[in-house]
C-alpha cells in the first residue's frame, strides 16, 4: 500500500521536473505581479501589463523567448543574481543602491510618487508630515526607501509602514487602518479606478524605471536597450500607454 | 545420563556481567549436554535470567565465553552471532510476540527472512510447528486475540521453527494465570521427552522433580548449589534449594 | 456583491491550479520527511554515540530555525552554492520535507520508544540482524503508531507550504494575492483561500484516518 503511494508519488515528481527540464530555453523575466498596471496576473491567470506586453513585442523583435515568472518583490534581486530570472522588467526604480548590484538599462518610463487616501478623506499631502499619522509604503521599493530617508533626516512625525504589495496598503487605507498610502503614480491610478480612493498629491522625486541585469550579462543588457529604442519609435508604444496607463 | 567423556553442546565459560555498578553474574561457567534439561532456581535478582540472555549475547557478558558443539563464538562477528543465535531458541516471560504479525507469520517471518525459504514453504513449516504445539487452528489470530498460555506456545513455536540445538526458557509461565500454565508445560513436557536439549529459569517444582537432569539453585550472580533433583529436593535434606523451595510452596499454595 | 462574485468565479480555476501545487508540494515534503524521519529517528534511538549526536544536531537544527529563514538560506545559498538550478516549488518542498524530517524522526522516536523492548530481542533471539529486526519487526509497529502523529504533521506542513510564495512558487497563497493584487477583493478572496486550505486539512486527515483503520491490528490496544 505505501510502496504504490510512494511508487505513484515518484512518477509525479519525474513528470514535474521532467517538464520543467523539458522546456526550452528562454530568457525568464521575474515581475512582482502585484504591481498592476506594469505587471500583474490577468483573469485567465497569464502575466500581463504594461511591462509585460513591452517585454513581449522586443522579445519578437528582437528574436528571443521570454517566460514572465511572477517573484516576490522582496527577494527579487537575490533572485536575479541566483539566476533563478535572468532580468528584470517590471516597473523597477534606478536607483544608486540597485545599481551596485545589477546593471540597468535606460529609463524606459517615468513616474511621480504619490500618496493615496480615502475618498471623502480631508487630508492633503504636504500635511502628512507633521501628523502622528500612519503612512503605508510596499517594502523593498525605492520609495518606500526615500520616505524613511527623509523622514530620519528631516525629523517627520508620522509613521512608516511596510506592506507586501501597494495593493495591500491601499486595503488598508480602506480599512481606516493607516491614514494614507505612498506609491508610485500607475499603480495609484488603478487603485482609483477600483476602490474609493483618491490621490491627495505628491512627494519624493520622479523615479525613472529600468530593467535589471546581472552585471556580466551585458549581451543581453544591449538587446533590451535596443528593444526599447525600437519599441519607442514604433506606434505600439503610444497604444500600451492608451491601454494600461491613461 | 550425562556422560562427562562427550563434549557438552554448549559451554559457558566464565561469564560476568556487571549493571549500574552491580555484579550481577560472578564467573558462572556450565555444560549442556546433549539431551539435557537443566533447570535454574532461586531467588529473583539472583541472575538467572541475565545468565540465560548472555547465553546467546542479548545481554553482553563483560566477561568469559560461550562455545556452541566446541565452537567459540565471537559477538563481534555479526554474522557468525546471528548464525549462533538461529541455533539457540529463546523463550521470554512475557512471550514478546510480534504485535502486528498473526500467529502463522509470528511463526513464519524468521524462516522467511532469516532462511530464505519461500513464503509456501514458510506457511508449511509454521503450520506444523503450530501444529506440534496444539494451535493448527489458531494461525490467523493476533496476538492480542489469544489468551498467555496460547501466545507462549506460539512463541515456543516461532522458536522451534528454527531447528534450535538448544533452547533457553525464562521462568515462561511466570506471566500466567494459574489456569494456563499446565498446557505449556505439557508443551515444554514433550519437547523434553523428545530429547531436546534445554535450560530454564522456573519456580515450577513438580515439574522441575519430574524432568529436570540436574538443578541448578542460583543466588546473587553465583550457581550455589547443583546436583540432580532427587538429592537437592529430597525430603529432610539440609540444602538452600529444598528451604528456598518450600519457601514458594507456602507462597504459591502449592503447585 | 455581483462584482464580487464575478471576480470569485474568474479567480477560482486559477486559484485552484495552486491547489495543486500546494498539494504536490506537500505531498512530496510529507514523503521527504517520512524518508529522513524514520533513519533519523532510528539513529536516534538505537545508533552509538556519534550518529545520535549527529541526528540530534539535524533535528536541533531543522527545529530551531523558522521555515521563513530556512527557505531563502536554501534557495538562495546552499542550492546556489550546489549548482542546483532547481524551481521554486521543488526548492520550498524541499525545505519543507528536510524540515518535516526532523519532526517526523520526533514522533517515529516516541512510537519506536512505546514499544517494548522485549520484541527487538526476541527477534535477534532468532538470529535476525539489528538491521532486519527494526526494518520487519519495529518500523511496521511503530510506524502504524505514528499515523496520529502524522496527520497533525500533514495540516503542519500544509500550512508552513503557503511560505513557499516569498520563493515565487505560485501556490494557493501567491496566486490568491496576486488576484486580489488586480481585483482589490482582498477579503473574499483570502476567505476562499481559506476555505481551500481548510478542505485540504480536512481530506488530508480523512485519508490519513482511513489509512490507520486499514492498517489496524486487530485486537491491538496500545
Amino acid at each position: 500500500m505505501l510502496q504504490r503511494v510512494a511508487f505513484l508519488f515518484a512518477i509525479l515528481v519525474c513528470l514535474t521536473m521532467g517538464t520543467a527540464l523539458a522546456q526550452d530555453k528562454a530568457y525568464i523575466n521575474g515581475i512582482d505581479a502585484n504591481y498592476p498596471p506594469f505587471a500583474y496576473i490577468d483573469q485567465s491567470g497569464k502575466p500581463s501589463g504594461f511591462d509585460v506586453d513591452a517585454v513581449d513585442w522586443i522579445a519578437a523583435k528582437m528574436g528571443f523567448q521570454v517566460k514572465h515568472v511572477p517573484v516576490d518583490w522582496d527577494g527579487i534581486i537575490p533572485n536575479l543574481l541566483a539566476k533563478k530570472i535572468d532580468f528584470i522588467c517590471s516597473g523597477m526604480s534606478i536607483t544608486e543602491e540597485r545599481a551596485q548590484k545589477v546593471n540597468f538599462s535606460n529609463t524606459y518610463w517615468e513616474v511621480k510618487n504619490v500618496l493615496i487616501a480615502k475618498k471623502d478623506s480631508d487630508l492633503k499631502a504636504e500635511d502628512i508630515y507633521d501628523k502622528d499619522i500612519t503612512i503605508g509604503m510596499q517594502a523593498g521599493t525605492s520609495e518606500a526607501k526615500w520616505m524613511a530617508d527623509e523622514k530620519e533626516k528631516q525629523g517627520w512625525k508620522f509613521t512608516i509602514k511596510l506592506y507586501d504589495s501597494s495593493p495591500m496598503a491601499t486595503e488598508d487605507v480602506l480599512n481606516g487602518r493607516i491614514a494614507a498610502a505612498g506609491m508610485n503614480y500607475p499603480p495609484a491610478r488603478d487603485a482609483e479606478k477600483k476602490k474609493p480612493v483618491k490621490i491627495i498629491g505628491s512627494f519624493g522625486e520622479i523615479e525613472e524605471f529600468g530593467a535589471a541585469v546581472r552585471k556580466e550579462d551585458t549581451e543581453l543588457l544591449e538587446t533590451l536597450n535596443k528593444g526599447f529604442e525600437l519599441l519607442m519609435a514604433d506606434p505600439y508604444w503610444d497604444e500600451l500607454i492608451d491601454k494600461y496607463l491613461n | 545420563m550425562q556422560t562427562n567423556a562427550k563434549t557438552p553442546l554448549m559451554r559457558v565459560h566464565g561469564i560476568s556481567k556487571s549493571l549500574g555498578g552491580r555484579e550481577i553474574l560472578k564467573s558462572i561457567s556450565l555444560n549442556l549436554y546433549e539431551g539435557e534439561m537443566k533447570v535454574l532456581i532461586g531467588p529473583s535478582g539472583g541472575g538467572k535470567s541475565t545468565l540465560l540472555q548472555c547465553m546467546n549475547y542479548l545481554i553482553a557478558p563483560d566477561r568469559g565465553h560461550i562455545e556452541l558443539l566446541g565452537q567459540h563464538i565471537d559477538p563481534g562477528n555479526h554474522r557468525e552471532l546471528c548464525l549462533f543465535r538461529q541455533q539457540v531458541g529463546m523463550i521470554f516471560q512475557d512471550f514478546n510476540l510480534f504485535d502486528h504479525l498473526c500467529a502463522l507469520d509470528n511463526v513464519s517471518i524468521a524462516l522467511r527472512k532469516v532462511r530464505g525459504m519461500s513464503k509456501k514453504q514458510a506457511r508449511e513449516r509454521a503450520l506444523s510447528e503450530l501444529d506440534r504445539v496444539g494451535l493448527a487452528d489458531k494461525g490467523h489470530l493476533y496476538p492480542a486475540e489469544l489468551s498467555g498460555g496460547q501466545k507462549q506456545r506460539v512463541s515456543i513455536a516461532r522458536a522451534l521453527a528454527m531447528d534450535p540445538k538448544v533452547m533457553l526458557l525464562d521462568e515462561p509461565t511466570s506471566a500466567l494465570d494459574p489456569e494456563l500454565v499446565s498446557e505449556v508445560l505439557a508443551v515444554i513436557r514433550g519437547l523434553a521427552q523428545n530429547g531436546m536439549t534445554m535450560i530454564m529459569a522456573t519456580h515450577q517444582m513438580g515439574f522441575t522433580r519430574s524432568l529436570a537432569d540436574e538443578v541448578l539453585f542460583m543466588q546473587e550472580g553465583r550457581i550455589i548449589e547443583q546436583g540432580s533433583p532427587r538429592v537437592l529436593l529430597a525430603e529432610g535434606s539440609k540444602t538452600r534449594t529444598l528451604d528456598f523451595c518450600s519457601q514458594i510452596l507456602d507462597v504459591e499454595g502449592g503447585v | 456583491m455581483h462584482e464580487t462574485l464575478d471576480v470569485l468565479m474568474d479567480a477560482l480555476p486559477y486559484v485552484l491550479q495552486g491547489a495543486a501545487v500546494t498539494i504536490v508540494a506537500v505531498i512530496g515534503a510529507m514523503f521527504l520527511g517520512l524518508f529522513i524521519g524514520v533513519p533519523l529517528a532510528v539513529g536516534q534511538v538505537y545508533g552509538g554515540r556519534l550518529i545520535r549526536i549527529l541526528c540530534g544536531l539535524y533535528v536541533w537544527f531543522f527545529r530551531g530555525i523558522p521555515i521563513l529563514v530556512l527557505l531563502f538560506l536554501f534557495y538562495f545559498g546552499l542550492f546556489t552554492l550546489l549548482g542546483l538550478n532547481l524551481s521554486a516549488v521543488v526548492a520550498a518542498t524541499i525545505v519543507l520535507g528536510m524540515t518535516s524530517g526532523a519532526y517526523q524522526s520526533q514522533i517515529f522516536r516516541g512510537s519506536i520508544l512505546s514499544l517494548s523492548r522485549g520484541q527487538l530481542k526476541a527477534a535477534q533471539a532468532l538470529g535476525m540482524s539489528n538491521a532486519m529486526a527494526i526494518r520487519t519487526i519495529i518500523l511496521p509497529q511503530a510506524l502504524r503508531l505514528s499515523i496520529p502523529g502524522w496527520s497533525n504533521e500533514y495540516s503542519i506542513i500544509l500550512k508552513d507550504s503557503a511560505l513557499a510564495f516569498v520563493l515565487g512558487a505560485s501556490e494557493i497563497m501567491a496566486r490568491t494575492h496576486f488576484v486580489a493584487s488586480r481585483t482589490y477583493q482582498h477579503l473574499p478572496l483570502y476567505l476562499t483561500a481559506a476555505v481551500m486550505y481548510f478542505i485540504l486539512t480536512w481530506i488530508g486527515l480523512i485519508l490519513l484516518r482511513s489509512l490507520e483503520k486499514r492498517v489496524r491490528i486487530k485486537g491491538y490496544v496500545h
